[in-house]
């Protein structure tokens, strides 16, 4: 494990032990057994494995969405594990970007309101939020398309948006699962690398879960999920 | 703007499209419940109105009786219209009567008044469609329009007038002899009850014909505009003492009074359902809308919205839809209440029931009454059923686990 775990000063989440398993009827599956990384700022992690090898569970776990059986997760200081789910909420709005596969955009909302959306779970708007929410439209290459609602826009573009709207608050923690799952190599390249680009840009610390080993090569770190734990 | 009600509005409203269908829907219930409730209400408000402003026409404020003959009414009408707070009083006297015209018979109330002093407690000169109230004699008697139309008497016919004392006369084997009575004038008052009973005559005509004596039944008492009539029926209660009783025409009509209350409220009852099955509509509509947008809902959660705050959208969404349903119900209310009579007419016109109407509910004119009372009572019922109906999808959504939403196909 020592490859994926860096110096306990920099790293903005450590994962330490994690364990998970579910039942089925009298069987038990043992997903995570004893999982433990810790990314940097700026730094990026990918996680490749198998279908139903438990990334997404992981990722989960380290997003306080789930809660493990066993271990801890620690954004930055703070005990993601130990916190109640309120409070856990509330934390992970101001700490934690996510980009999923299904991109998720709100159907009702245009580009930049998708966008800003995060900035609204944490209080008002103001034009501070605005501004940032066109220079990261911008930097994802949609600065024509803000006003356009997501029925309107490729699945390449729907990404883009999706993660702006990941880096809205500032996170330290961008979590990515299976970011071009949806889309054609092409699309999914020039994604890859804006990911890559605009974490590092906003020294954000990434955590990209994905099946395939070249995207994974372009991560600052690799590690493969198998059998429940990291090698 | 808070988040929760930003994603509500977005919902209801979104980008690209005027307004949600769902949301059009669940307004319209809405309207539809409270516009009908509201017209109902305030229909049988203007029912109740009218029936309180004839009953006061028709009566006066007070009635000062002794429950028997007062054969001192008219030192009690003079100590009465020295009382600043009194307008007017008159003495009357009342009975039942047997009347014949052309071999059609009728047994109307008959009262006796002093046609100088009447008119000021009670405006019959405004109800007289025919005749007039200075014709009226101890030889004469003014008719209810609906009874003349049923004896086919007008002004000038004779008719025969039998009262229950000739019933000792027939006991006696005497012969029975009617009195014969000119009819001065034909009244009404628009109330089909009244105008379908009663017959007018002078006291003195009145006192002859009940044996009375120079007695009266009582004194019609109104009082000046701006004075509570119930503290000077108290006041006259303590001040005048028995055997005389001031009694006021609440407490006259009490029963009358009391059914046309109920009907009121038995109609909103029934009718709030109409606004209950909205509501409904609402909770199915908004429980599809949190089924159909489960993983947004997920997603919201992943992000960071709290699960209450999520709540609390779709409870504002109830709310949303009560508010545009009560202001659009209560907009096409006032319409339908402004142009009732055409619409009324128009109806009657098109089943041909206009006269049905008018002897069904004794009125040619659909009354209508805005009570503030009646408009808050059903826009807040409106607005508590329509929120408790986003208290169901709302509960859903909070109880959804982003990890599990986020999942759902």
């Amino acid at each position: 494990m020592s490859d994926v775990t860096v110096d306990r000063m920099e790293a903005v989440l450590r994962v330490r032990d994690v364990r998970k398993s579910f039942r089925s009827g009298t069987r038990t599956f043992e997903i995570l057994n004893g999982v433990t990384f810790d990314v940097a700022a700026g730094e990026s992690l990918s996680i490749r494995g198998e279908s139903g090898s438990g990334k997404t569970t992981l990722l989960n776990i380290v997003a306080g969405l789930e809660t493990a059986d066993a271990g801890g997760v620690l954004w930055k200081d703070l005990k993601a594990h130990e916190q109640s789910p309120r409070a856990l909420c509330r934390w992970r709005r101001d700490f934690v970007g996510m980009v999923f596969q299904a991109y998720y955009l709100i159907p009702e909302m245009n580009a930049l309101e998708n966008v800003l959306f995060p900035a609204r779970l944490r209080g008002g708007i103001s034009r501070t939020e605005r501004e940032r929410a066109a220079a990261l439209l911008e930097a994802v290459g949609l600065s024509g398309r803000m006003e356009s609602l997501p029925a309107t826009l490729s699945g390449g573009e729907r990404q883009r948006v999706a993660i702006a709207r990941g880096l809205m608050n500032r996170p330290a923690l961008l979590l990515a699962d299976e970011p071009t799952g949806n889309l054609d190599e092409r699309t999914s390249a020039a994604i890859m690398s804006l990911l890559l680009d605009v974490c590092r840009g906003e020294s954000a610390a990434l955590v990209l879960v994905t099946h395939s080993p070249v995207y994974a090569a372009q991560t600052s770190r690799t590690a493969l999920l198998h059998e429940g734990r990291l090698e | 703007m808070p988040w929760y009600i930003y994603l509500a509005l977005r919902q209801i409203f979104p980008r690209g499209r005027l307004v949600s269908p769902f949301f059009l829907l669940s307004v319209l219930g809405v309207t539809l419940g409270v516009m009908i409730l509201i017209i109902v209400q305030s229909v049988m408000g203007g029912f109740g109105q009218t029936y309180r402003e004839l009953i006061v026409d028709t009566n006066g404020h007070l009635r000062v009786e002794t429950g028997g003959v007062d054969y001192r009414y008219r030192e009690t009408v003079e100590r009465l219209r020295e009382d600043p707070a009194i307008r007017a009083a008159a003495p009357f006297a009342q009975g039942v009567v047997m009347l014949q015209h052309r071999q059609q018979p009728a047994f109307p109330y008959i009262r006796g008044i002093e046609p100088w002093s009447e008119g000021k407690v009670i405006p019959l000169d405004d109800f007289m469609i025919r005749g007039s109230l200075d014709d009226l004699h101890d030889d004469s008697i003014l008719l209810s329009s609906v009874l003349a139309r049923q004896l086919r008497a007008d002004v000038g016919a004779t008719v025969d007038v039998y009262t229950p004392l000739m019933l000792d006369q027939l006991k006696e084997d005497e012969v029975l002899l009617p009195r014969e009575l000119r009819v001065a004038g034909i009244y009404e008052t628009g109330w089909n009850q009244f105008d379908s009973t009663t017959m007018v005559a002078t006291l003195r005509l009145m006192q002859d014909l009940y044996a009375m004596e120079g007695g009266a039944h009582g004194i019609a008492v109104r009082v000046n505009p701006g004075v509570d009539e119930f503290q000077v029926a108290q006041r006259l209660n303590e001040e005048l003492g028995p055997p005389y009783r001031a009694v006021t025409w609440t407490q006259m009509y009490e029963d009358f009074l009391w059914v046309l209350q109920l009907e009121k409220s038995v109609m909103f009852f029934l009718l709030l359902f109409i606004v209950l099955v909205a509501a409904f509509a609402i909770a199915i509509s908004m429980l599809l809308t949190v089924l159909r947008k489960t993983r947004e809902i997920g997603l919201i959660g992943a992000m960071g919205g709290g699960a209450r705050n999520l709540a609390a959208s779709y409870c504002f969404q109830g709310f949303f839809i009560g508010v545009c349903g009560s202001i659009a119900g209560t907009g096409l209310a006032l319409l339908a209440l402004r142009y009732r009579d055409e619409i009324v007419s128009a109806f009657a016109t098109v089943t041909g029931s206009r006269d049905v109407l008018i002897q069904f509910y004794q009125f040619a004119h659909l009354p209508a009454h805005y009570n503030p009372r009646d408009f808050v009572i059903i826009i807040a019922a409106a607005l508590l059923l329509s929120t408790a109906a986003g208290f169901l999808p709302a509960f859903r959504a909070a109880r959804l686990k982003p990890a599990e939403a986020l999942r759902h196909e």
